[in-house]
């Protein structure tokens, strides 16, 4: 997964749109705001709580599948309501992949950084590291550390933390380098300035645009991994709920009961779809390599 | 020639070597193997004669040695539950995981690779867009998503195909369509890209002002050169032939070796998610080293210049 979103697609080069948004993006923008209301605002907007019991009310189907308005989205198999445990499992699932991606990006800048500012030997192994990282399938290596150390959400948000640092390691060290070689961060360097003061204040901020798009495109696999790893009973661990928690629960019941893992599993694509859409266009439009 | 493979041997070794860390430095992270076995209430006599057994008590820096030495003897040790050689339990899984991964790696590069080089030669008209929105969608939709869809469709409303088990070809057509579904989404989208950045160079136009056909231009010209991106993701894609269909495997309970990787870490059996970690070690960087070559047979400048 981790290379399905990262080439450097030359198409939007020529072609690309100055004058305003496609309305694929308008929607995928709107979309996502949408999901940040619904996690900020869940305990308001949730009709229930996300563990309340409804026995008598089990396994029941939504309104525009028969049911009733008392849950709108039916039931589960313990008469909890779906549409109340969805809410909540967005906002679970965002707030993971939230911090898995500022904890990767915080590294991975981090790493490019020293690699830049120290070269030798620190430089190769960043760089050694970054090889390995991406030549292993990120999904085996997260389940063989959370096979010795066991799922909480600590571990889960920082494991993800890792997925990707490799991508912003080596678009900061080469950046940092390049900004080296300009100007101004001689500079500055000759002014006295320290090299926290060099990198924070000056080479951050301009090499900023091209972090966050790399950011915008990693976070759709974060929430795709996330909710592989929920699926699989090893990630967001009971009675927390996420999105792929649901999905897995819901499987049980697939036959009888397709709802359960139709809605969240709506949610997972509309959402990771809008975010790699954003990204692609932010990309096309923000990406001082790609000019 | 000869330089540019030790190199990457040594590469591969290196690769190998962190991997072996890395389940050593978790493995001893994770807390006291001692402890992790025995009983709680396990007397202090018999926790000391286990740690003198498995050299427990030896400096950390001993017992890293004598891991990797075990390792390169190829123990990998033994299920913890039950006792079996873990290489056993896996070498017996992998006939059913390639049984589902060959077919769908096929696929991928079946429909992928020409409907990538289609939507780059026909930019945007209506099918190349067509192309790229269904190669979009293939990678958004989550593999375990797919398959639910395909099983809630195919198995249980028409009732054509079985929903899960492994029981004949039947059984294998629904997580052959799933996973190829999204590696096909993904090569189109790469292909496209890198035939696009192709057709951009000037030796297209060079080659096309000669008068060379727009046939002989794409065959000749870019189609080789646009090789080079695309055999990387492929590559990358034989490499995870063994473990790339964890999820898909457990969606229709297919008995490979991606399933019994996750009720491996469900039962936290360390030995083998540890053989499994390294037998996907080996088959990555055995596909990155074939990619390597494949680099030198597709661009000759490849050959001699060696970068690190």
């Amino acid at each position: 997964m981790s290379i399905a979103l990262s080439p450097a697609v030359p198409a939007g080069t020529t072609t690309r749109k100055r004058a305003g948004m496609p309305p694929m993006v308008v929607f995928a923008l709107c979309w996502i705001v949408a999901m940040l209301v619904v996690a900020a605002a869940v305990q308001w907007l949730s009709p229930y709580s996300y563990t309340a019991l409804d026995l008598r009310a089990r396994l029941q189907p939504p309104v525009f599948m028969g049911g009733s308005w008392r849950h709108v989205l039916g039931t589960d198999e313990l008469g909890r309501d779906v549409l109340a445990r969805l809410l909540y499992s967005i906002r679970l699932s965002l707030l993971i992949a939230f911090g898995a991606t500022l904890i990767g990006a915080a590294v991975g800048t981090l790493l490019g950084f020293l690699a830049a500012h120290l070269r030798g030997f620190v430089e190769q192994v960043v760089l050694a590291l970054a090889d390995f990282q991406a030549s292993m399938p990120f999904l085996i290596l997260a389940l063989s550390v959370l096979a010795f150390f066991g799922s909480s959400l600590t571990l889960l948000v920082c494991l993800l933390g890792l997925h990707g640092w490799e991508r912003y390691a080596r678009i900061s060290r080469g950046l940092a380098i390049s900004a080296g070689a300009q100007g101004y961060a001689a500079a500055v360097k000759q002014l006295g300035a320290s090299p926290w003061r060099v990198y924070g204040r000056h080479v951050l901020p301009n090499i900023a645009s091209t972090l966050i798009v790399s950011m915008t495109l990693a976070f759709p696999e974060i929430i795709l991994l996330e909710s592989g790893l929920s699926f699989l009973g090893l990630g967001v661990q009971p009675p927390e709920t996420s999105l792929g928690n649901m999905v897995g629960y819901g499987r049980e019941y697939l036959t009888r009961a397709p709802w359960i893992l139709l809605s969240p599993a709506s949610i997972i694509v509309l959402t990771t779809l809008s975010v790699s859409m954003l990204g692609d266009w932010l990309r096309d439009r923000l990406d001082p390599t790609l000019r | 020639m000869l330089r540019f493979l030790s190199i990457r041997l040594l590469r591969a070794a290196l690769t190998i070597g962190l991997v072996v860390t890395f389940a050593f430095i978790v493995l001893r992270m994770s807390g006291d193997p001692a402890l992790l076995i025995m009983s709680a209430d396990a007397p202090p006599e018999a926790v000391a004669a286990f740690r003198k057994a498995w050299g427990l008590d030896e400096p950390l820096w001993n017992q890293y040695l004598s891991y990797f030495g075990a390792i390169l003897h190829g123990d990998l040790g033994q299920s913890m539950r039950d006792g079996r050689p873990a290489i056993e339990l896996v070498a017996e899984r992998i006939p059913a995981t390639l049984a589902l991964t060959v077919p769908a790696l096929i696929l991928k590069i079946g429909i992928g690779i020409p409907a990538g080089i289609f939507a780059a030669l026909h930019r945007n008209s209506f099918l190349d867009r067509a192309v790229m929105i269904t190669a979009v969608a293939g990678f958004t939709v989550p593999s375990f998503v797919l398959g639910l869809l395909l099983v809630l469709v195919f198995a249980v409303q028409l009732g054509w195909l079985p929903s899960g088990g492994q029981d004949g070809w039947r059984h294998a057509i629904l997580p052959i369509i799933t996973m190829g579904a999204g590696g096909a989404a993904v090569l189109a989208r790469f292909t496209r890209s890198a035939m696009l950045e192709v057709l951009g160079q000037p030796y297209i136009r060079t080659a096309s002002a000669k008068g060379v056909s727009w046939r002989a231009v794409v065959r000749h010209h870019a189609l080789p050169n646009a090789a080079i991106p695309t055999v990387t993701i492929v590559g990358f894609m034989v490499g995870s032939l063994l473990a790339g269909a964890v999820v898909v495997e457990s969606v229709f309970s297919w008995p490979g070796v991606g399933r019994l990787l996750v009720v491996a870490v469900a039962n936290r059996d360390l030995a083998v998610v540890q053989c499994i970690l390294l037998l996907v070690a080996a088959t990555m960087v055995t596909a990155n080293i074939v990619v390597d070559l494949l680099y030198g047979f597709l661009d000759p400048r490849l050959r001699s210049g060696v970068k690190a």
